[in-house]
């Protein structure tokens, strides 16, 4: 996805999904990625179907940039026996490894081990592709990152780290939760490749997610990629927000589809008349997915003990 | 099928089932703390860095949340790990990524990603203290899409660990400290045991005594001590934890008309009531009566070890209680704390 309009195509999609998603009374228990839309897209633009891709909890994002079918993603959300998991993951633990899509794991943290595992047994059955583990900053205190960035090292696994720095963890700022400069330091101290990178400037993130990957690609170990992004809502649908009305204002005007935009518009490879078709087209397809999964039933409850073992 | 039997200790009898099965399946690798050239804590992987290599024998840091993650993770991609706790109490530190991922990872996907690894680990007092003794079955047990087993035998060692290194999903063997330098019969050909399990150590016919791992060798010890006094006891070995052979353990207790649990681990929400539970379910209420660990930390004290961990005398001394009860009535029959 190195076309920047395919770019900006893609976080309207994502922003159109979760509105879509959210606008509804039966919307569950989800955790948006609203200003994080740069991270998700630039990350899997440097991303090939053979690689893996592994999140926390917020995982709607990531899950679209890199193909997962939005139709069975609204499924899934909504626990509609259509969506990837037959609507028992959810957002939570959705799995969809034929996109490339291997899987969120809700406990912070608790995913970056495991795709180091995942991570090594690529390189032991001698495939190509490489895992890329991607978490918040809210993860950067727990100790399953510290275990694993240390044993990523000494294994030399192809494994990138990317950190979606987006200053809250609930409602925990990053600098209260952290104690390093930036947290990609963390990589440094194990000789990890990292980089920092403005996490509101897709093509930004797409360049330096493209350098790191090929770092790891060429087997070079694994590599660390902080962005620094905003979320735009609360920290879950469920959840109070901390943040005053002004900051929040403030924030939307660091918008980064809007940003892009500006940049596309002023560029001359977007004009106005374009820019509002691609809006309408994103808003179709959220509306097809909600579609879809309204049109698929919730699961019997006679499944409830299918697949335990 | 050939009855030839050979002689091995327990510790011999885990490395020949790991060695067969990494032989017939490179999928399978084992990884934790010391199991490459140092052979094992215990010695339960000898010689098989030599063969396999420090790829497949793959040494770890102290880092169990991340061990038993990756382990997870690439049972999850295709391979069928072997992760080595080195004690029982250190599992809880990979929790996360064996019970709220591995466990419900098929679940959860819908069958569309498995994990399937195995956790072995080593539980049971021989004087290395509160952090160091613990016997927690009882926790996994409750746990959706986990299999629990803990052999008592070289036999079982390795015929349960060739089954778990087979199976589809997590599996958690247990094996135990004081069990390592114990000999036994083995079979000369392969012979998995099947999980879900128990078998019957010893017939009798006044009392059912149900165990597991070491606790089986107690049990054994308690049955003849009060065989001479004319009481009659049967000694259930479990070797399944989760799943139970209730079909096995009903039987017996039904023969025999008295329960007694026994476990190294706590009494409260433990092994025993598990068992008791869900064999009165089947045949109704018995006469029984548990036996466990007091409820203390197990200190590496050798006086407080002792007086807090099962010994033979408890046993006897419960197993008289009960077979001396009226089998008419079906109250749980109380033990004094020892």
């Amino acid at each position: 996805m190195s076309d920047p309009v395919e770019r900006l195509r893609a976080m309207l999609m994502i922003r159109a999904f979760e509105d879509c998603l959210a606008a509804r009374k039966d919307h569950g228990f989800q955790l948006l990625s609203s200003g994080e839309e740069a991270v998700s897209v630039g990350l899997a633009a440097a991303l090939g179907s053979a690689d893996q891709l592994l999140t926390g909890g917020r995982s709607i994002g990531p899950a679209l940039a890199r193909g997962v079918d939005p139709g069975q993603l609204m499924a899934e959300l909504l626990g509609k026996v259509a969506g990837t998991n037959r609507g028992r993951a959810g957002r939570g633990h959705l799995s969809d490894p034929d996109r490339g899509f291997f899987g969120a794991h809700a406990v912070v943290a608790g995913n970056i081990s495991v795709a180091a595992g995942v991570a090594l047994a690529r390189r032991m059955a001698g495939d190509p592709g490489i895992v890329v583990i991607l978490f918040g900053d809210g993860a950067s205190g727990a100790g399953p990152l510290y275990e694993t960035l240390n044993m990523a090292a000494l294994w030399q696994l192809p494994l990138l780290f990317v950190c979606n720095n987006n200053r809250l963890s609930v409602s925990t700022t990053r600098e209260a939760g952290n104690a390093t400069k930036n947290i990609s330091d963390l990589g440094a101290a194990f000789g990890l490749w990292t980089r920092v990178v403005d996490g509101l400037d897709v093509g930004g993130v797409a360049a330096a997610a493209s350098e790191a990957a090929g770092h790891v690609r060429l087997g070079n170990g694994p590599a660390f990629l902080e962005c620094s992004s905003i979320r735009l809502r609360s920290h879950s649908t469920t959840a109070r927000e901390t943040r005053s009305r002004a900051e929040l204002a403030a924030l939307r005007e660091l918008c980064p589809i809007e940003r892009e935009i500006a940049l596309l518009e002023g560029g001359g490879q977007l004009d106005p008349a374009r820019t509002q078709a691609l809006r309408d087209e994103a808003t179709q397809k959220a509306e097809a997915a909600l579609a879809f999964a309204d049109a698929s039933p919730y699961p019997d409850a006679s499944e409830v003990l299918n697949h335990v073992e | 099928m050939s009855s030839e039997q050979t002689r091995m200790f327990f510790r011999e009898a885990v490395s020949r089932a790991v060695r067969e099965e990494m032989t017939d399946n490179p999928r399978v690798f084992v990884l934790g703390q010391d199991v490459g050239s140092f052979g094992g804590s215990y010695r339960e992987f000898d010689g098989l860095y030599k063969l396999f290599g420090p790829e497949r024998m793959r040494d770890t840091p102290v880092a169990e949340a991340a061990a038993m993650g990756i382990a997870a993770g690439a049972a999850a991609s295709g391979f069928h790990p072997l992760v080595v706790i080195t004690y029982m109490d250190f599992m809880m530190i990979g929790f996360d990524a064996l019970i709220n991922y591995a466990a419900k990872l098929r679940y959860k996907t819908a069958g569309r990603l498995t994990a399937p690894m195995v956790v072995k680990t080593t539980a049971g007092a021989q004087g290395q203290g509160v952090a160091h003794s613990q016997c927690i079955e009882a926790w996994l047990m409750s746990v959706p899409g986990l299999k629990v087993v803990a052999p008592s035998s070289p036999a079982d060692a390795y015929g349960l660990m060739k089954t778990a290194l087979r199976s589809d999903g997590p599996v958690v063997y247990i094996d135990h400290k004081r069990l390592f330098p114990t000999p036994g019969n083995v079979p000369v050909a392969e012979a998995p045991v099947p999980f879900g399990q128990a078998f019957i150590r010893r017939e009798g016919r006044d009392v059912s005594l149900v165990t597991h791992s070491y606790m089986v060798r107690v049990a054994l010890e308690a049955a003849q001590m009060v065989e001479a006094e004319g009481i009659s006891c049967e000694v259930v070995d479990l070797c399944s934890l989760a799943p139970l052979d209730i079909a096995t353990l009903s039987a017996s207790v039904a023969r025999t008309g008295r329960l007694l649990t026994l476990e190294e681990g706590q009494t409260t929400c433990g092994v025993g009531v598990e068992v008791a539970a869900r064999i009165f379910e089947r045949i109704g209420p018995k006469p029984w009566s548990r036996i466990g660990t007091l409820p203390a930390p197990v200190s590496s004290n050798p006086v407080l070890e002792a007086a807090c961990v099962p010994n033979a005398g408890r046993v006897a001394e419960a197993l008289r209680s009960l077979a001396g009860h009226p089998l008419t009535t079906s109250s749980f029959v109380t033990q004094e704390a020892s």
